[in-house]
């Protein structure tokens, strides 16, 4: 079957300028969809590792009630095949040679730290190096001013209740260190075999078993759904998403890369519909020329079918050729960025989607006017037949459309990233409705001649129908692009504005309340102010509206923050980045109420008027929520879950203040001299955690970056389908008017400025929708970080005015090259 | 089942009442008005008339390559309308042949290919050693490799004239088969055909502006505004 064979190789094929389209967009689909997938399948493992180390394992269990855990639930996670380690936390006297200290003890097991690493300093001269576990038994590793505090040195022994153990080692930097407010007093590491021996822990002493478990993520959420049930209000499961300074950037950087997947679905889907379209329209002579040779319009359906199953190969086949080495490059240069790179793994799982696209664009938008050459005339041969009409087409495109959005919806799960994207491309089709509207009544009047803008306005009249067409589709494909820009835009400005390089690094926590001036005074003096002071009450909320919260509220509502004691405050102004969601912030003098953070508030399902009671040591104090506040938990400053006025209930409780403030980095020598001169004010020094949040930014900026330049590519392909669409048609015109004695100058500058005009058209319209569906898709996806950002979007009609006019000349590359008779004799 | 006419020769083609109507915007267009004609085997006939006298709708209909709104064609003793568009494909694969005036080749393939087509659609044997056969028949057995694109007016024509005669067809429908042509050629490619034609004892039907060519065929049927009038005897039509 040489013949029919040939007909249908996809080699032969690639001669034809629509199947080259189509075949590119779809490659292009497949690479880019595949290579988000993967990449952020790769950031998705590494955000979670490093953010795994601020757990020091993938998940953490917490004990508060002072007892252990039954030893059934953490044998069933070693037979399960998961890592286990358990760590003993309280908080004791110790002695040094002539001093005592409150320290905060942290007894670790042999397995400690499973996730990220613990930076000690072995000996005084010696430098800091990373390890794997921590002490052994016998030992004990120590914060650094405990030496000074305690007037010991290295190697010395420290008397932790009963027990002598020998100092080993300075505690650097722990991996789950994190900034947790109740570690206030010097950290001192030990071995957890050696607690029992110290003899500290006694009935009813305050203390918190942590047991902390890594492995596989199905394995860690199958043992979830197992200890689940058996968990009690007083045991608090801990995962990475948990952690609120990172869930944040890490949902919207998941967030990002399935709105750009999920462009690119959209901008291939445009690409192969349009491309095929016109591959369908070109082919209908040969479908003509076949049935009339005898083959009947199953066996035509076949053959189309067959081929566009060879498209769907080659594109799959071709994309994944592009997005592996793709992959392995983006996974390089962030292996490279990071301190700890996680390493390469291929994902097969995310290469679903990829696939299902070059599958769904296929079937969704090519098929249909492929399959619709089986309806053409054998007639056709003989007589040139009406064209489609467009109309039996709609039904076809609504199938698609619902199959794309379905594909959307599949992929990113979220419903209102599809329904900001149909609302952007409804608005884009209204304004495109009145664009056309108007195009025809304006353009009606003007005359051709031999002027270069006369020429470019009736060639727009005169194709007025590819002319909207195509202003549809690049309004469209910019739209998206532009989408895209904005978000990843507005997400880095937000990102490095929470962040900024003068960022608190630092916390102050224990400052005696007759203290606060001279450490404000220490430190202004020092050119280094602090931020704004708070007072802080460490309370238990006990009560809501007189019955016992723990009974009043349901325990699949029960949150860490009853089982442990808060940080109550009392504030004169709402913090600048805390926003009133409900009710109002405290009026001048008044003395009564509470400020209450929105996530707890809707967790504990609280309103506004609720009666809390909070256990203050022995005394109570009640208060009636007043407004609920969002609070910038990531923001590096203090924050707070419940806030009162000056003068309110707190007044009289016994309080210390906590300030944050920024110290730079070859400063930090300084804390030394305010720990001798303040020796009771705690220092928490966060610098490490915020470079770290710092890299992960990075980490996702470069993939960002990268995805747009998949986007930008993918867009690109779009526009050259749909100006090839009319190449011919332009071609031939282009040749009889050089036939017909006009000027190559005239010819190029006349068909220049009709592009120019459409992609101006096109890129204002795309650039109005885009704004409508970020401005949408801010609300639900991004959580309001969305600014206008005029400066990206002003030149995006201008350089859509600008590419598509070189486009334009670019068609006319033959027109111009040969003889208008040879290139008439071609295009018949 | 065979149908015969009066004389007892055997019918390659019988049209009753053929009408066929296309619907325009505002009124309905009657192409042809109620056409009977027989056409026997082995005959050649030419059917001339003005542009736009209904005569390619004629032909149209006759190959079964449309259905007409009224009326019946038989052909070799099927009545077209009745066969589904797959029956009516398979029908031409196995017994009609065409020539068109624009000849219609595929351009991605090379002669041999384009006359290979039919054969491979056909599902017959060896259908190279046959298009082989054809195209040295037509004096292009050095251009088999040849595409479209790189063969003149009248030597895509004559590949054209390889691939109608290529599936050994009962029929052949010609489209003005010289229309394109200056005369030279258009002399040489009438007598190619007619030459293939009496080889292949083919029943002929063409429809042709070419008095010439048509004053070759043995019978001429004339249409005006889609009314035939009575076929011309040959003897009358020299004169």
């Amino acid at each position: 079957m040489a013949a029919t064979k040939k007909l249908m190789s996809v080699r032969r094929d690639w001669r034809e300028r629509d199947v080259r389209v189509v075949l590119a967009a779809l490659i292009i689909a497949v690479a880019t969809v595949a290579t988000i997938a993967l990449f952020a399948s790769q950031l998705q493992r590494t955000l979670v590792s490093s953010a795994s180390s601020f757990l020091a394992a993938d998940r953490q269990l917490e004990a508060e009630n002072g007892r252990p855990v039954p030893e059934p639930w953490i044998n069933e996670a070693t037979e399960r095949g998961l890592e286990t380690g358990r760590m003993v936390e309280f908080s004791t006297m110790v002695f040094g040679s002539d001093a005592f200290q409150l320290v905060s003890v942290k007894a670790v097991s042999n397995e400690y730290p499973l996730r990220g690493e613990l930076e000690i300093q072995g000996s005084s001269e010696g430098s800091r190096v990373q390890v794997e576990n921590g002490p052994a038994p016998g030992e004990v590793w120590i914060n650094p001013r405990l030496l000074r505090l305690l007037d010991i040195q290295l190697g010395d022994t420290l008397e932790v209740g009963s027990r002598m153990l020998t100092v080993a080692g300075l505690v650097l930097r722990e991996p789950d260190g994190g900034f947790s407010l109740s570690a206030l007093a010097p950290r001192v590491m030990m071995h957890v075999d050696d607690v029992a021996s110290t003899g500290v822990l006694q009935e009813g002493s305050r203390v918190k078993y942590v047991y902390l478990f890594a492995g596989e993520e199905a394995s860690l959420e199958r043992y979830y759904q197992w200890l689940q049930p058996q968990l009690e209000p007083s045991h608090e499961w801990e995962g990475v998403r948990d952690g609120e300074t990172f869930s944040r950037s890490l949902d919207r950087a998941e967030s990002f890369l399935l709105l750009g997947g999920s462009l690119a679905v959209l901008l291939a889907a445009v690409a192969v519909a349009v491309a095929s379209r016109q591959y369908a329209l070109s082919q209908r002579d040969t479908v003509a020329l076949l049935k009339t040779l005898g083959l009947g319009s199953s066996g035509i359906g076949r053959l189309y079918l067959k081929r566009l199953a060879l498209w769907g190969v080659t594109g799959m086949v071709g994309g994944l050729l592009v997005a592996l080495p793709l992959f392995w490059v983006l996974t390089r240069l962030l292996s490279e960025a990071l301190e700890r790179p996680v390493p390469f793994q291929l994902d097969s799982a995310a290469l679903t989607p990829a696939l299902l696209t070059a599958v769904v664009s296929l079937f969704a938008f090519a098929y249909p006017p492929i399959r619709r050459l089986r309806n053409v005339p054998a007639m056709r041969v003989l007589r040139s037949q009406p064209g489609e009409t467009g109309r039996e087409a709609l039904p076809d495109m609504l199938i698609a459309i619902v199959a794309v959005f379905g594909l959307v919806w599949l992929y990113a799960g979220e419903v209102s990233l599809v329904i900001s994207l149909l609302g952007g491309l409804a608005l884009l089709l209204g304004a495109l409705g009145v664009l056309g509207w108007l195009l025809v009544a304006t353009l009606r009047k003007v005359r051709g001649g031999g002027h270069a803008w006369r020429l470019a306005l009736v060639g727009l009249y005169r194709h007025r129908r590819a002319s909207l067409s195509q202003i549809a589709v690049f309004a469209m494909t910019l739209m998206l692009a532009t989408t895209l820009i904005l978000v990843r835009t507005s997400l880095l400005d937000d990102w490095q504005g929470q962040l900024p390089d003068d960022a608190p690094n630092h916390f102050l926590i224990n400052i005696a309340p007759d203290a606060v001036d001279e450490v404000a005074d220490y430190w202004e003096e020092r050119g280094q102010p602090l931020d704004q002071l708070y007072p802080m009450v460490r309370g238990r909320f006990t009560e809501l509206n007189g019955q016992p919260v723990k009974q009043v509220v349901s325990k699949d509502q029960r949150v860490g923050a009853l089982n442990r004691e808060l940080n109550l405050t009392w504030m004169p102004s709402l913090p600048a980045d805390n926003v009133i969601v409900a009710g109002s912030w405290f009026e001048e003098g008044q003395t009564d109420g509470v400020s209450v953070e929105a996530d707890l508030a809707n967790a504990l399902g609280l309103v506004l008027g609720d009666e809390l009671t909070f256990t203050i040591g022995s005394d109570k104090v009640t208060a009636n929520v007043t407004s609920i506040r969002t609070v910038q938990w990531d923001s590096m400053k203090p924050n707070f879950y419940m806030a009162f006025p000056p003068g309110g209930a707190l007044t009289n409780m016994p309080a210390t203040w906590i300030t944050s403030f920024h110290l730079p980095k070859d400063r930090k020598s300084e804390l030394n001299e305010f720990s001798r001169r303040f020796p009771t004010v705690s220092l928490l020094e966060i610098d490490n955690i915020i470079e770290r949040i710092q890299e992960i930014v990075r980490q996702v900026t470069q993939a960002i970056e990268a995805i747009l330049v998949l986007i930008l590519a993918a867009a690109l392909v779009v526009m050259a389908a749909v100006v090839s669409a009319t190449l011919q048609d332009r071609q031939r015109e282009g040749a009889l008017l050089r036939t017909l004695g006009g000027r190559q100058s005239l010819l190029v500058r006349s068909t220049m400025l009709e592009f120019a005009l459409l992609g101006g058209f096109a890129g204002i319209l795309g650039v109005a929708a885009a704004e409508a569906a970020v401005w949408a898709l801010q609300f639900r996806m991004f959580e309001g970080a969305f600014s206008w950002h005029w400066q990206v979007v002003l030149p995006i009609p201008i350089i859509s005015a600008v590419v598509l006019s070189m486009f334009g000349r670019w068609q006319l590359r033959p027109v111009l090259s040969v003889s208008p008779m040879l290139l008439l004799r071609r295009l018949e | 089942m065979q149908t015969t006419n009066p004389d007892g020769q055997r019918l390659m083609l019988r049209v009753e009442n053929l009408t066929h109507r296309v619907s325009l915007e505002t009124d309905t267009l009657t192409i042809l008005k109620a056409v009977s004609l027989e056409i026997n085997r082995g005959e050649s006939v030419a059917i001339v008339g003005r542009s736009g006298s209904g005569k390619t709708t004629l032909l149209g209909l006759l190959a079964g390559l449309d259905t007409p709104t009224e009326g019946t064609v038989e052909l070799d003793g099927a009545i077209i309308s009745r066969l589904s568009e797959d029956e009516r494909a398979q029908l031409r694969a196995h017994r009609v042949g065409f020539v068109f005036q624009s000849f219609q080749l595929l351009p991605a393939l090379t002669a041999l290919e384009n006359v290979m087509l039919p054969l491979e659609l056909a599902g017959m044997n060896a259908p190279e050693k046959r298009a082989r056969e054809l195209l040295e028949r037509v004096g292009l057995g050095e251009r088999l490799t040849h595409t479209p694109r790189q063969l003149s007016g009248g030597e895509q024509q004559r590949v054209a004239i390889a691939r109608a005669f290529a599936s050994d067809p009962a029929i052949l429908f010609a489209d003005e088969p010289t229309g394109n042509l200056d005369n030279r050629t258009g002399q040489e490619i009438s007598d190619l055909l007619m030459a293939l034609n009496q080889e292949q004892g083919t029943t002929l039907v063409m429809v042709t502006h070419d008095e010439q060519l048509a004053a070759r065929c043995s019978r001429q049927f004339h249409i005006e505004a889609g009314e035939l009038t009575e076929p011309v005897a040959q003897v009358e039509l020299a004169h």
